[in-house]
């Protein structure tokens, strides 16, 4: 019975190379803005995104994505965001209110919705 | 006895394949399509590309994926409820601390994050694919987290006395075949290693004994069972399923080259 408990602790969906603790798994926030950069690397993916805030100052958000193996595998391609687009991401925020987060899904400017491994 | 008998007996296989082997100069250069079920030394053919059932790589990311439902349960990193209870003290009161610790979104340590080897056995449990490639007297198993490689010596060794091997975060394995199931034992894994994300840790003295079969076709099963009398009260076995993946090979990661998850003294961060 306890080996049963432990098998299912270690093949719970344990994310990537580091801890995601310093995510807060349990929000989601949404936010829409320009992408600045897309860093398609190892050992995660990167998006930078600038976005306005409603009194008009331009803040940029650090979006942590899955590793290019992982996603590459599952219907991402290297330009499938690019500098200039105009995006949605839904992201699990940064629990110290930091311009951070965990990328759940983004919404690109033709409609198509792609997930970033978050919860 | 009897293990070292038949590894004695595999390698006699062993080397009387390879002379015939040799014999056929005509033999084919490229692995057939399909591939044999069984290495000519008589060891199934697990030579190849296999990834974890039910982890990120049986996912869909890209387009038509659906969006998750928010999970309630999830803080942060930490899955489940690890049991702790298992653990004797003081590995208990540790191992409690750094699950408070990232329950506050603090994580102590995480060794990974600063590019180091998951190790044994976080390589064999973890999210990433595994390339398997037999040769005779070793099987080696490549992480592509890391990458990391361990080599299962199926030639009859022995594990070298303390005195003369620098435990690792891979440690030593050895390893014999009963029938079709590999049968390994691994030693030497370091004791700052941790066995999961979740930080569970273990004693120099730790044994993994490993059990590989493969109960149909493209399906590789390997049961870890953590021997630890120092930092648990009894032994206790994970099983993780793979699946045979052909059209994937395993790919670079070079963990250094975009890491924004190390401080400049190793501590987990994120950088903005």
């Amino acid at each position: 019975m306890l080996g049963f408990l432990l098998s299912l602790v270690l093949s719970g969906p344990v994310m990537a190379h580091h801890s995601f603790a310093a995510f807060d798994g349990t929000k989601r926030l949404r936010l829409t803005g320009t992408v600045k950069t897309f860093q398609f690397t190892n050992p995660h993916s990167w998006i930078q995104l600038v976005v306005t805030t409603n009194d008009g100052r331009s803040e940029q958000w650090s979006i942590e994505l899955l590793s290019p193996n992982v996603l590459l595998r599952s219907g991402w391609h290297r330009s499938s965001v690019k500098p200039g687009d105009r995006v949605t991401v839904l992201i699990n925020p940064m629990r110290d209110g930091s311009k951070g987060g965990n990328l759940v899904a983004v919404t690109l400017a033709n409609g198509q919705t792609l997930l970033g491994g978050a919860t | 006895m009897r293990a070292v008998l038949f590894a004695i007996l595999l390698l006699g296989v062993f080397s009387a394949a390879r002379c015939a082997e040799g014999a056929r100069s005509t033999a084919p250069l490229v692995q057939p399509v399909p591939r044999p079920a069984h290495l000519p030394d008589g060891e199934p053919n697990w030579t190849g590309f296999w990834t974890p059932i039910g982890g990120l790589l049986d996912k869909n990311f890209g387009p038509g994926a659906t969006i998750p439902p928010v999970d309630p349960n999830a803080a942060g990193s930490q899955e489940g409820i690890p049991p702790h209870a298992a653990l004797k003290s003081p590995y208990k009161e540790r191992y409690e601390r750094q699950l408070e610790a990232a329950r506050e979104g603090k994580v102590l340590s995480d060794p990974p994050a600063r590019c180091l080897p998951p190790g044994m056995p976080e390589m064999m449990v973890g999210v990433y694919g595994l390339e398997i490639l037999q040769t005779a007297g070793q099987v080696t198993i490549t992480s592509e987290w890391g990458p990391e490689s361990r080599r299962i010596w199926t030639d009859g060794r022995k594990h070298p006395d303390p005195d003369d091997i620098l435990p690792s975060y891979g440690g030593h394995s050895i390893g014999y075949w009963e029938g079709d199931v590999l049968i390994a034992d691994t030693a030497y894994v370091r004791a700052d290693v941790r066995l999961d994300e979740s930080g569970l840790p273990h004693s120099a003295n730790m044994r993994l004994k490993e059990r590989f079969h493969s109960p149909k076709p493209g399906i590789l099963v390997d049961e870890i069972t953590i021997d630890d009398p120092m930092a648990y009260i009894a032994p206790w076995t994970i099983t993780k399923r793979y699946r045979y993946r052909p059209e994937l090979n395993l790919e670079e990661y070079v963990c250094e080259e975009n890491n924004r998850n190390v401080g400049p003294n190793g501590e987990p961060v994120f950088k903005k």
